[in-house]
């Protein structure tokens, strides 16, 4: 008995005590914030700096009413986003109000968990007309705007004027042909001694979907879905099997350059043509500003590429868009929409143009010093939005009403991948093609 | 009168113990009320970690199995009974397949590696040099290393435009190698990665196992004039077999469930060549929203890893020189 | 223990390269990252590995710039909350089946230990749908509450009470003690070497939790320093090389040094448990 009490374990219960009074109080403290001003959760999935130009624009909007406070929260990448905003809804953790990609438009949509910003629209006789037509009809159904559009961008190719010149080759035109692009990347590839690789196309279902739309053909059947549900999927017709063998042949001779997918591909591909190891690479037009401030090279700007011997059809916008959820307050959900009202004045839409390189969607915009100012000082900015002015909408690139895009640009990348790698381009998309037919046989089968 | 015996003969009711047969088992209660007594303590002691294992564990486990007989909605509702349909379309899809030959190429390779690499550390770490203790504390090292450190650390030597391999490559005139964006090299670069991740901890429990094989055997050895290398053999591995086998199954079971440095340096890619088990789950669940698929990959994970941990625990036991 | 015998010169240099060898292997990945982590971004992007501005300039960006402090803080009460509760609920488990008596223990012992082979990746989904039940998401108590308690510590100090002598048990039982008394004044402090390496256990395997925080928290003022980590990075569309290695830095460098002030109890510890 002597030995049991020579142990002394108070110091351990002492500890577990610490910790509880610990746990309590910190829970408390967390949720006690206290502020007079309603709070407004915004969920976005903006990075560099588009992301420290959006933080900026909701700490203006904070200071300029004394009502709401909008707070922002990076939520990482597209693909991610969606299936957290869907599964937080209806409990403390969800936003009032989020950003959502283009292709989740009609999974957001038949969700039933977001209240339609025509909602707002009506009840403030809010002019929609200032707002580009183009990308409003993307995330509208049946007259009803849906969410607001807010980063748009255009899939774009841009080159190094300044490499070029040193090389002494001639730059693409602004609507180049698969040949056009092809010529200028071997020239680079040759005349540099093997240094400096032609093009880059980023493993990215976005870009795959953008050859077809440039080519008229449609991914989904039913018009794209705009016509009805889609039933079945086509990756392997005359655009997907020109364009990727197209890609494939430069690959192996080495003009082309694959940076693989997933995040750290855009990272590595924009360092490569920063520091002057790549000459051209198709991305989203939201890379502009980025790129004229990490070189000092001159950029040059081109339409997004087409099949040689067809005339591009024109590609449909990318980016995302705002959406109000309706698990909030009726206070809260009014204030998100006086934030997205807040974000689509002209001269704001004009300096979010300025900082990112997505394209201002409000029509005055245009006439804003800062973005005459930045036309002036690089013409080539122009570009996107004269390919967006250009393009008469269609079918086929007006965007892909379907469920399940994500599994379609997971599907369509392995494709890419296998091909980049050299393997048989017909067998991998038609493969991906199979899978993706089941994917959607079964989703349409669930969601009945 | 067992209750007599047992309350005056704490020697009796040891040995009982001894022989785990609880008593109320043989079906002669000593004392109905302490016996009362003990349930009601059993139910305190045990009911905060029952409760939770319940919850996180249990439930899910049964959760899980009637989800992967389901097609999923949108909102990750079950709606549709489609019976086994998605482990059939699961074993019979091709991708699924080469998941599964990758997640076995991984482990077994992060395995092998680990495990020989870690003793190799451990026995060189064992001899009796000048400042080995130094030695020691590096090879540790790597314990302190979290997942995101670690991917970090890698990335920037894996990097195709800055990182080390490649300047090395250049240096020597080698073909740069795009370790991030071919499927093979991809591979590599993880479980080098998962490798160095690993070494800190397998070392030190080699270490302080090889440390704890009595000098004497050794030294008897040495009198024999029986070389190092028979030694290790023929003394250390035997000796050391319990932590070998523990170690091996940690490291297996760890494999088995990776994610995130797979997350953080490839994502799954390329040509989901290391797309592992744990990665497509995610990925089927958490992007792509289909529940009921997802649920049917971890019921197979599941099985796996059960699999394993049951064949390990139930052969190697035998063979284990304790 | 080879006073007699030294080995030929050769065979001591071989060891001492062999040791300088891998001691390099293990060391290179910390070096480049704490050493890119001094020099400017610029420099690192083309390439260099020497720069005339080495700075902590880095750091104080991170630091400034971004939550990584936050995300710190985050992570050690997460650890510390789950390691502290995981402890009392696993020595209380282990205590029930080592020192009561009663039915089916054995049975229940053995669910136990099964849960070993059910990996907690496997059971994601509806644990997420339970947690979202709960209220939980996104906050602490969300990556606190599903791992209160560990088959794996349950089993670990099992073996450890087991080693205690039965006689005091004996001795306590006629002296009228109860299970709880027994259990604070003699279990724990008794085993307190156990206890210790499942607490540096359980620590470290929390703060390596990476899959699960991530699907259960969405703000910062939650998020632990593991997809802090990743957060940063993912937010990063310059290769801005030098704030993420010093992020990373900032990071590893207080574990390291938990670490080898622990290492004693980890290492003998984790012996005792896997041996026995």
């Amino acid at each position: 008995m002597k030995k049991i009490n020579s142990y002394n374990s108070r110091p351990l219960l002492f500890l577990f005590l610490i910790c509880i009074v610990l746990l309590t109080t910190l829970t408390g403290c967390s949720s006690a914030k206290a502020d007079s001003k309603i709070q407004i959760t915004f969920w976005h999935e903006m990075t560099g700096p588009a992301q420290v130009q959006l933080e900026k624009f909701v700490n203006e909007f904070n200071k300029s009413q004394n009502k709401y406070t909008v707070v922002p929260q990076f939520e990482g990448n597209y693909n991610e986003a969606v299936q957290k905003i869907l599964n937080t809804h209806g409990t403390s953790a969800s936003p009032a109000v989020f950003q959502s990609m283009d292709i989740s438009t009609s999974q957001i949509y038949n969700s039933g968990y977001t209240t339609p910003v025509q909602k707002f629209i009506n009840a403030d006789n809010y002019n929609v007309n200032k707002i580009s037509a183009v990308a409003r009809a993307f995330y509208s159904k049946n007259g009803q705007q849906l969410s607001m559009p807010f980063n748009t961008s255009q899939p774009v190719l841009y080159y190094n004027a300044s490499l070029l010149k040193k090389y002494d080759i001639t730059p693409p035109p602004v609507d180049p042909s698969y040949s056009d692009i092809s010529r200028v990347a071997q020239q680079l590839y040759a005349r540099s001694d093997k240094k400096v690789k032609g093009l880059s196309v980023e493993i990215y279902g976005w870009l795959f979907e953008q050859f077809l739309a440039n080519s008229g053909e449609s991914l989904a059947n039913n018009d794209d879905g705009h016509s009805g549900t889609p039933t079945a999927v086509n990756f392997s017709g005359t655009t997907a099997m020109t364009t990727m063998k197209w890609i494939q042949e430069n690959i192996k001779s080495g003009a082309f350059m694959n940076y693989g997918s997933g995040s750290n591909a855009p990272t590595n591909e924009m360092a490569g043509f920063l520091s002057g190891k790549l000459g051209m690479f198709l991305q989203s037009s939201a890379d502009i500003s980025q790129l004229t401030a990490g070189t000092e090279d001159k950029l040059g700007i081109t339409y997004y590429p087409h099949p040689d011997g067809q005339k591009s059809n024109g590609v449909s916008i990318g980016g995302a868009s705002l959406w109000i959820s309706n698990d909030k307050s009726r206070k809260v959900q009014r204030g998100s929409w006086e934030f997205i009202k807040y974000l689509m004045r002209s001269q704001n839409q004009a300096a979010w143009q300025a900082a990112t390189g997505y394209l201002a969607l409000n029509k005055d915009s245009q006439k804003e010093a800062v973005l005459q100012k930045l036309y002036q000082k690089n013409p080539a900015a122009r570009i996107p939005s004269q390919q967006l002015a250009r393009t008469v909408p269609n079918n086929t690139n007006s965007g892909i009403f379907m469920q399940g895009l994500i599994q379609e640009r997971t599907l369509t990348q392995t494709a890419m991948e296998q091909i980049y790698d050299g393997k048989n381009i017909k067998s991998s998309l038609q493969d991906a093609e199979k899978q993706m037919n089941s994917y959607v046989k079964s989703l349409n089968q669930a969601n009945k | 009168m067992d209750t007599q015996i047992t309350n005056k003969n704490p020697q009796m009711r040891y040995k009982q113990r001894k022989e785990e047969k609880p008593l109320m088992a043989t079906g002669l209660s000593y004392n109905k009320s302490k016996a009362l007594r003990d349930r009601l303590y059993a139910l305190i002691f045990l009911g905060p970690s029952l409760l939770v294992l319940i919850v996180f564990v249990f439930f899910p486990m049964f959760r899980t199995l009637y989800l992967s007989f389901f097609l999923t909605n949108n909102l990750g509702k079950p709606t549709v009974f489609i019976g086994f349909a998605n482990y059939i379309s699961l074993l019979s899809s091709s991708a699924y397949l080469h998941s599964l030959q990758a997640t076995f190429i991984y482990v077994i390779a992060v395995s092998c590696l680990t495990l020989t690499l870690g003793l190799l550390l451990a026995q060189t770490a064992s001899q009796k040099v000048r400042g080995i203790s130094f030695f020691r504390t590096i090879f540790s090292g790597t314990m302190g290393v979290s997942v995101s450190v670690a991917a970090i650390f890698w990335l920037f030597i894996f990097n195709p435009s800055v990182g080390m391999l490649d300047q090395l490559a250049n240096l020597l005139h080698l073909p740069a190698i795009n370790w991030l964006t071919q499927p093979g090299w991809a591979m590599t670069a993880v479980v080098i990665s998962t490798v160095w991740m690993n070494l800190g901890f397998t070392f030190l429990i080699f270490f302080g196992a090889i440390q704890s094989v009595p000098s004497t055997l050794y030294e008897a050895a040495q009198i024999e004039g029986v070389s190092k290398i028979y030694q290790f053999f023929h003394i250390t591995l035997p000796m050391i077999s319990p932590t070998l086998f523990f170690v091996s199954i940690i490291t297996l079971i760890e494999s088995f469930k990776s994610f995130g440095l797979i997350d953080l340096m490839t994502a799954g890619g390329p040509d989901n060549a290391t797309n592992l088990l744990v990665y497509r789950i995610y990925q089927d669940a958490f992007l792509s929203g289909n529940y009921g698929l997802a649920s049917t990959e971890s019921v197979i994970l599941a099985l796996i890893i059960a699999f394993f941990t049951f064949i390990q625990f139930k052969v190697l036991e035998k063979r284990v020189n304790y | 223990m080879n006073k007699n015998i030294t080995p030929p010169i050769t065979q001591r240099i071989g060891q001492i390269f062999l040791l300088l060898l891998l001691a390099f292997f293990i060391l290179i990945p910390f070096l480049l990252g704490f050493w890119t982590s001094l020099l400017p971004t610029a420099d690192i992007s083309k390439g260099a590995l020497w720069s005339s501005h080495i700075s902590l300039s880095n750091y104080y960006t991170a630091i400034t710039q971004t939550p990584i402090i936050r995300y710190l803080f985050n992570s050690l009460v997460i650890s510390f909350f789950t390691m502290a509760v995981q402890l009392l609920f696993c020595s209380m488990s282990a205590y029930a089946f080592v020192f009561i008596e009663f039915k089916g223990r054995d049975t229940l012992f053995y669910i136990f230990l099964a849960t070993m082979m059910l990996p907690f990746e496997a059971e994601v989904i509806p644990n997420f749908v339970t947690v979202r039940n709960m209220g939980l998401l996104n906050h602490y108590a969300v990556m606190i509450i599903p791992f209160l308690t560990s088959a794996f510590g349950t089993f670990m100090l099992r073996q450890a009470f087991m080693q205690i002598p039965k006689e005091l048990r004996e001795a306590s039982e006629i002296e009228g003690l109860s299970h709880w008394r027994f259990y604070a004044k003699v279990v724990l402090p008794y085993s307190r070497i156990s206890l210790f390496t499942l607490a540096a256990y359980s620590f470290l395997a929390s703060w390596n939790q990476y899959l699960w925080p991530m699907l259960t928290t969405f703000s910062d003022s939650f998020r632990p320093v593991q997809d802090g980590l990743r957060q940063l990075q993912s937010q990063e569309t310059f290769n801005n090389w030098g704030m993420i290695q010093a992020s990373a830095a900032i990071v590893v460098i207080p574990t390291l040094i938990v670490l080898f002030i622990g290492q004693h109890y980890f290492k003998s510890g984790l012996n005792e448990g896997a041996v026995k």
